[in-house]
């Protein structure tokens, strides 16, 4: 929705291990917005926010992050000389930065949701007769299934009043959402194969 | 499935259930066979009048299957007369229902000590028991409350407690999240969890999604019967973080 | 009329549904209304029977028995004639014959006195016929006391010191107390039968019967220079009777039976009370509940309160109407034809007041068994009345902490017992009445017993039959005092079941076998029957010395008494097993479901 060609480009040119980067690079930008930060600082921020998600996101992420924010000029550093510390680097947002961060709080788009690809597979399935949709359906439960497992143990793992397990809840009602849905197309094809 | 091996804590051969008659008949469980292992978290899923309660009231010997076994630790239960199978229940099985069953004027001590004191045990051996269960549930210091007192999460927590009184073999459960909130589920997802850890054998009848997914194994029910069974245990799911939006 | 039929179904549908409970509140109904039928029955058996007795039969004042001075001469009317002129005397009867003979026929054997009579009617104590005819040669009339008592009919054959005699009549008479309050019996023959009765050994004595200008002096005038005239012509032994000494004879009779029968109403009546607050109680569980489910639909209170009272008039109508009906049939087995004075024979009969006061009475009693459910629906809010029908079992931590140290059962059976408090009692009390009464027959029979033992004997027919009268009719109360306890019994059972439903059912889930969940039960009404047991003996010898009479004369064996404990608790469990056994095998997959 919000044309953001620079970015996508960045993201085209270094995958950084699946992560989605458009995400790191605005939430980066917006933890910068009330003061300049180290790029420790930002990590360290961004690990209490993920909890156990945040797991394969490590310093050097942050770096080559704000390398390119740096670049396309939406941040930029100043050089602080600090005694035994080997990140003498503070960041800060610059105006075009700034605006970018009003944006994207401001933007309401939302995920795209699942049901639509799922839901013309089942129904290319039947009506190709390929493969029985009801099958399908136990597969996909199962599969999602396996999901809220572990995102439930992850959800009971974080210590109460985690910020962490806030997100890991969201996962879970996702799921459970999806879960239901799926319950209703096992019901509708049920019937239509009875 | 149907071979009925050395760690199989229950079997059930061709369980049917019937009620009325002629045109009135219906067929609440039909040709069901389960196998469950010990220390196996089983979960029945299900639209509600799938049977899934019937399926549990006969693996627990509270009705009589119209034809079918069940054995439960190796003694057929269908075939007992009741007293022998109330000796079993007490023994090897433990209950926990949607509406907790707790005994309203009974303290939840007295309610958790309740099967240990109808299986024989001293008074003191089955209190002591009973504080050691609701210290394990979380509930050391509601000991003294009665049900009215509690909240639902605590009631089933009780519940839990007293199914466990006489350490069963097996824990037969029937929709235990069906009158909780979702803190309250959440509450007894962590002692679920907790219970399989410790190796306690599970069927659990729900159709939370939550419930099910801590369970090894999946059986899904429709119209009497089992139609799908998904093995959870060990299977893998996408990374969390690419669930929750973090990966591409 | 759309709410006529509402209230028609809902009455008709609420009958259908409870078929146990509705039965067992008209049961209670008919018992009570029974029972007051009889009482009142009785009531109404003669008010005054002495004094209409004596008017119908011109009851002397004074009656005079002797034998003839033998120095006097002419006949005895000559020697009794300075009598009829004594100051304060306004009619003599007699002097009649009097002859002493044994009254035999097959399996009767009893003395009487065979009094000379003629077909002229005289002044004074002329008997009245209330069967048959008067003397005639051959033919003996029999007082009525007495036909009672030994069975003789009209028409019967008796023999006199061995002469053949045809009973032609039974009368009535207050010259002395009727039989058997006073021995030996009295006979009318002719004078000249009289005359062949008497032997040398027993010759005739004569009788002469007073009236008196001023009927209360008559102790008095037996001291006065009359009487002592008299004396002078009759030989030294004389006996003579006041009638205020023959009423109290006959009212010792009276009054034991209608002592016997008071305290038994009185029992009965509590009997009752206790009964209706069960079933009552019992009801009101579920009425509650249907009341709040009746206002959620929208009905007001006042429909709910006709529906209630409508449905238990029904119920009260149709007991009293049985209970008139049984108690009418019954009342005649309780009156006594051999009673001696009139207006106690034959039957007591049902008055229009009294079938109104029964009808009254069970129409109290439902409108009672509907006030208070009526009450608590107004009072409790329909929200209330639908999620907590049942009021929360009261907790009692010390009854739980000891109910843990006993069996199985007793356990289960404390607990249950404890639920319901207030029933608890109620049974108890209700148990304890009947064994009372029990009680009281067991030492009455013993007493009776004991008299016809030493009776029999010394050679006598004495007043046994004044005994088996009483104790007829103490163990007549005692049997419905017994059925009306018995169906309080099985009440309390039923509802204990009901209400105990899903403890029972959990405790069976939990691993309780139904053996140890019926004897659970059974033991939740064995411990009232045990506490009823050891209150009733004692209540029951206490009743014995309030109705007049002594426990240390009975001397009821103590062995006897103490096998009331365990009779009372084996009839309890037979009366409870089959509810406690249906409640024990109900579907615990059912009762669990119906949450």
């Amino acid at each position: 929705m919000v044309p953001l060609g620079q970015v996508v480009q960045l993201e085209k040119i270094e995958p950084l291990q699946g992560y989605k980067l458009r995400i790191v690079q605005e939430v980066v930008l917006a933890l910068l917005a009330k003061q300049a930060s180290h790029g420790y600082q930002l990590q360290a921020r961004l690990a209490l926010a993920l909890g156990p998600l945040g797991g394969a996101l490590n310093a050097g992420h942050i770096y080559v992050t704000l390398g390119r924010l740096e670049k396309a000029d939406l941040v930029r550093a100043r050089r602080v000389d600090q005694a035994g510390r080997p990140d003498r680097k503070v960041y800060e947002l610059t105006a075009a930065g700034r605006e970018r961060v009003h944006e994207w709080l401001s933007d309401t788009s939302w995920p795209k949701p699942a049901p639509a690809e799922f839901h013309l597979k089942l129904v290319a399935a039947a009506a190709a007769g390929l493969a029985d949709p009801v099958r399908l359906i136990d597969k996909q439960r199962g599969e999602l299934l396996v999901g809220l497992r572990e995102a439930q143990r992850a959800a009971l793992a974080e210590p109460a009043g985690s910020v962490a397990g806030l997100l890991l809840e969201g996962v879970v009602l996702r799921l459970q959402a999806d879960l239901r849905w799926l319950e209703e197309c096992a019901r509708y094809w049920n019937a239509a194969k009875g | 499935m149907t071979v009925e091996s050395e760690t199989s804590v229950l079997s059930a051969q061709g369980l049917c259930k019937e009620y009325g008659k002629g045109a009135a008949l219906v067929r609440a469980v039909q040709a069901v066979t389960l196998e469950v292992e010990r220390g196996e978290l089983v979960a029945v899923v299900g639209p509600s009048g799938c049977g899934k309660s019937t399926l549990l009231h006969l693996l627990g010997g509270l009705e009589r299957p119209t034809a079918g076994s069940v054995r439960l630790g190796g003694s057929a239960l269908e075939r007992m007369p009741e007293a022998q199978q109330a000796r079993i229940r007490r023994r090897d099985l433990g209950f926990v229902f949607q509406a907790f069953h707790l005994v309203d004027e009974l303290t939840a001590l007295e309610n958790v000590e309740l099967p240990a004191l109808l299986a024989g045990a001293s008074p003191r051996g089955a209190r002591a028991r009973a504080s050691e269960l609701l210290a394990q549930v979380g509930l050391a210091d509601r000991a003294s409350h009665l049900p009215s007192a509690l909240s639902g999460g605590q009631q089933q927590r009780v519940a839990i407690a007293r199914a466990l009184a006489n350490e069963p073999l097996l824990v037969l459960a029937d929709e235990p999240t069906g009158n909780l909130d979702s803190s309250a589920t959440t509450e007894l997802l962590r002692l679920f969890e907790q219970l399989h850890a410790r190796g306690q054998t599970v069927v659990v009848v729900t159709h939370d999604e939550r419930i099910a997914a801590t369970a090894d194994r999946l059986i899904s029910m429709r119209d009497g019967a089992f139609v799908d069974e998904t093995k959870l245990a060990g299977g893998t799911a996408r990374p969390l973080s690419a669930m929750a939006g973090l990966e591409a | 009329m759309g709410r006529l039929l509402l209230i028609y179904r809902l009455v008709v549908g609420d009958i259908k549904r409870r078929p146990v409970q509705s039965a067992l509140l008209a049961v209670v109904i008919v018992i009570t209304a029974t029972t007051l039928t009889l009482g009142l029955g009785l009531r109404n058996v003669a008010q005054k029977p002495f004094a209409h007795t004596r008017a119908a039969t011109r009851g002397p004042d004074i009656v005079i028995q002797g034998q003839p001075n033998r120095g006097a001469r002419g006949t005895p009317a000559r020697a009794f004639r300075p009598l009829a002129h004594a100051t304060g005397v306004a009619a003599i009867g007699g002097p009649f014959p009097l002859a002493f003979a044994r009254l035999t026929a097959p399996g009767i054997d009893v003395p009487v006195n065979a009094e000379g009579r003629t077909s002229t009617p005289t002044a004074v104590n002329q008997p009245l016929v209330t069967a048959g005819r008067w003397v005639r040669p051959g033919g003996v009339v029999i007082e009525q006391g007495l036909a009672g008592a030994l069975g003789l009919h009209v028409g019967d054959r008796i023999r006199l010191r061995g002469r053949a005699f045809r009973v032609v009549g039974i009368a009535l008479q207050t010259e002395q107390a009727f039989y058997p309050a006073c021995t030996p019996g009295l006979v009318w023959v002719t004078p000249g039968d009289a005359g062949r009765l008497a032997t040398p050994s027993d010759p005739l004595g004569y009788e002469v019967d007073v009236k008196l200008r001023h009927p209360s002096a008559a102790r008095a005038f037996w001291s006065t220079a009359a009487a002592n005239a008299f004396s002078k012509a009759a030989s030294g032994s004389t006996i003579s009777q006041s009638w205020e000494a023959i009423k109290s004879e006959d009212y010792r009779v009276v009054t034991i039976d209608q002592k016997a029968l008071l305290i038994g109403s009185w029992l009965l009546a509590l009997l009752a009370i206790a009964s209706v607050a069960i079933v009552v109680g019992g009801r009101m569980t579920e009425q509650t509940r249907r009341v709040g489910l009746l206002k959620a639909v929208g009905a007001t209170p006042r429909l709910v309160a006709v529906v209630l009272l409508a449905q238990n008039l029904l119920l009260a109508l149709a007991g009293a109407a049985a209970g008139l009906l049984v108690g009418w049939l019954l009342v005649p087995s309780f009156s006594d034809p051999g009673r001696g004075l009139l207006g106690t024979p034959p039957s007591p009969t049902l008055t229009l007041v009294s079938m109104v006061e029964v009808i009254c009475a069970a129409m109290v009693m439902a409108v009672a068994a509907t006030l208070i459910p009526a009450a608590r629906a107004a009072r409790t809010s329909t929200i209330r009345a639908l999620n907590d029908p049942a009021r929360p079992p009261k907790r009692r931590p010390r009854l739980i902490a000891i109910s843990s140290r006993l069996p199985v059962p007793l356990l289960l059976g404390l607990r249950l017992g404890s639920h319901r408090p207030r029933r608890t009692v109620l049974t108890t009390a209700s148990l304890a009445i009947a064994v009372t009464m029990i009680v009281a027959a067991v030492t009455l029979q013993h007493e009776v017993d004991l008299k016809e033992q030493t009776s029999s004997q010394s050679g006598l027919f004495i007043s046994s039959s004044i005994g088996g009268r009483v104790t007829h009719l103490v163990w007549t109360l005692g049997a419905v005092l017994v059925v009306l306890a018995g169906v309080n019994a099985i009440f309390t059972m039923w509802t204990t079941v009901i209400d105990g439903e899903r403890p029972t059912a959990l405790a069976r889930v939990l691993g309780a076998t139904p053996r140890q969940v019926s004897a659970g039960l059974t033991a939740a009404q064995l411990l009232p029957g045990l506490v009823a047991a050891c209150i009733g003996i004692p209540a029951g010898l206490g009743l014995y010395e309030l109705a007049g009479g002594h426990v240390a004369t009975a001397k009821p064996p103590i062995m006897l008494l103490l096998a009331m404990v365990p009779c009372t608790l084996i009839a309890v469990a037979v009366l409870t097993y089959f509810p406690a056994r249906a409640g024990a095998r109900r579907s615990v997959a059912d009762v669990l479901r119906s949450e």
